[in-house]
């Protein structure tokens, strides 16, 4: 079977290009051939994806669309004759972006609306999370199925041995792009009152890209004011250096206002990191009852957050408990598992078509 | 031991407690992100006037400084030319944007007119 791979945008620390080379894996494993292309190409991505001008696909070739925001000529893509299943990585809602980022807000509000024609010319649609789907239900999708995140844990580093609780200086951590929806802004702001009311030489590692550039420096501005000397702000990491941040953590603290799926949960669950989390979005499926999970709507306090991460930090029973839970989700969300679902999803675009 | 299920609980707990012994739990002013839900005729006419920031041009390649060095001396080169077409929006931006906030005031001054009459019909 030939099976390409379509994308909004592609870069060197994009998650949804992460996503298509692991979907890519998949494919060359199971003898399928094809390419992967993008609208939009950070020129760091090395040739593995190539533009989307290139795509010559034949008309039984199957097309998986991975749509992330607006992207113009992808569009033209759904004109093509091949069976298509889409992969919608949820674009994130433009009220967050306006004020800070108004490129990126107008492809994200021009891509939510997008997203209903994508969701009914294609033969099925799939979100990542129940979340995603029940949005490409909402836009009309003829089909609709959940199709996780594919993640592999055998590709992380090893965890090494849990943190002892209510060890001096707890780390507290953050993994995620540098951008508004994900409130870094309020998890410094718990982390202060954290470290006022409970452990005053605590440390807070920020790690992620800024999106966009100068975001970075507002929130290091932030830190300084709240807790001086306290937060330290990380640009993309590799494999190893991120894994050195996640062995070191005594917890995780998550306030995003918007997620799709959240991978480092998955993350957090692989190296037994305790997690404080909000729950918006896909967070409560990927989290199960791994997780602290903050009421979205009454839990806005900092102060509730750091008592939960009081709680997180020192209690040995609940870490252990939490960490015992976090490898039930993992299991929920194994490699094998999510490979057969993609599979089974494939090939079943392809073959309704071919019956047609 | 607390289970996770209690957490939340004894959270929520231990901050009441906090409050009711008056400790201060504020946790600081400075830069907190807004969302933009509603634009204000203020904010909209802030936004109206367009100021492209030419450090934000760059060149995301590995040792890229030499690409990031020659966008940005494009850009000086086309000033006059970029100039005339910021110039252009945003004289456009500007008169929307005042046109908009002369018509929420007429709005407003609908609304109250009409809540003065009992609920009557707005002149219009």
């Amino acid at each position: 079977m030939i099976v390409h791979q379509l994308l909004s945008g592609a870069g060197p620390h994009d998650a949804v290009t992460g996503q298509a080379r692991a979907y890519r894996a998949l494919f060359s494993g199971w003898g399928w051939g094809g390419e992967d292309v993008a609208a939009a190409l950070d020129p760091r991505v090395n040739g593995d994806v190539r533009p989307l001008a290139r795509l010559k696909p034949a008309p039984e070739d199957v097309l998986v669309f991975h749509f992330s925001a607006y992207a113009p000529r992808l569009r033209a893509a759904l004109d093509l004759p091949g069976p298509k299943l889409l992969v919608s990585h949820n674009v994130t809602p433009a009220r967050w972006l306006w004020r800070y980022d108004p490129a990126s807000a107008v492809q994200c509000a021009v891509g939510r609306a997008q997203l209903p024609e994508f969701a009914r010319r294609v033969d099925l649609a799939a979100g990542v999370s129940a979340y995603n789907a029940a949005e490409l239900e909402a836009a009309g999708a003829p089909a609709v199925e959940v199709l996780p995140i594919l993640f592999d844990r055998a590709r992380l580093e090893a965890a090494g041995p849990p943190r002892p609780p209510g060890g001096s200086a707890p780390l507290i951590l953050f993994v995620g792009r540098l951008t508004p929806h994900k409130r870094q802004d309020e998890v410094i702001r718990a982390f202060a009152l954290y470290r006022r009311l409970h452990a005053a030489d605590a440390q807070l590692v920020l790690v992620g890209e800024p999106q966009p550039r100068g975001f970075d420096d507002r929130l290091r501005e932030l830190a300084e004011q709240l807790a001086p000397g306290a937060v330290t702000i990380e640009g993309a990491l590799n494999r190893a250096q991120l894994a050195q941040r996640y062995r070191r953590a005594d917890a995780f603290l998550c306030l995003s206002e918007h997620e799709g799926f959240l991978v480092p949960l998955l993350e957090t669950f692989h190296y037994g990191v305790p997690v404080v989390a909000r729950a918006v979005g896909g967070v409560p499926e990927v989290a199960g009852d791994a997780v602290l999970l903050l009421d979205p709507q009454s839990d806005h306090e900092p102060a509730v957050v750091a008592e939960l991460l009081h709680l997180a930090v020192t209690d040995e029973a609940l870490r252990s408990e939490l960490r015992r839970r976090g490898e039930r989700r993992l299991e929920h969300f194994s490699h094998e598992a999510v490979a057969r679902r993609i599979r089974a999803a494939v090939e079943r675009v392809a073959s309704g078509v071919s019956s047609r | 031991m607390t289970t996770p299920e209690e957490a939340l609980g004894r959270g929520r707990a231990a901050v009441a407690e906090r409050r009711a012994r008056g400790e201060d739990l504020d946790a600081g002013a400075g830069f907190r992100v807004e969302p933009a839900d509603n634009v204000d005729p203020a904010q909209l006419l802030e936004w109206a006037v367009i100021e492209p920031d030419p450090e934000l041009v760059y060149s995301t390649r590995r040792l890229g400084a030499p690409v990031t060095l020659v966008k940005r001396l494009l850009i000086r080169a086309l000033r006059q030319y970029i100039v005339q077409f910021v110039d252009q929006q945003t004289r456009f931006n500007l008169q929307l944007a005042s046109l908009v906030s002369e018509l929420d005031r007429r709005v407003a001054r609908l609304e109250e007119l009409s809540r003065e009459g009992g609920g009557s019909a707005p002149p219009t």
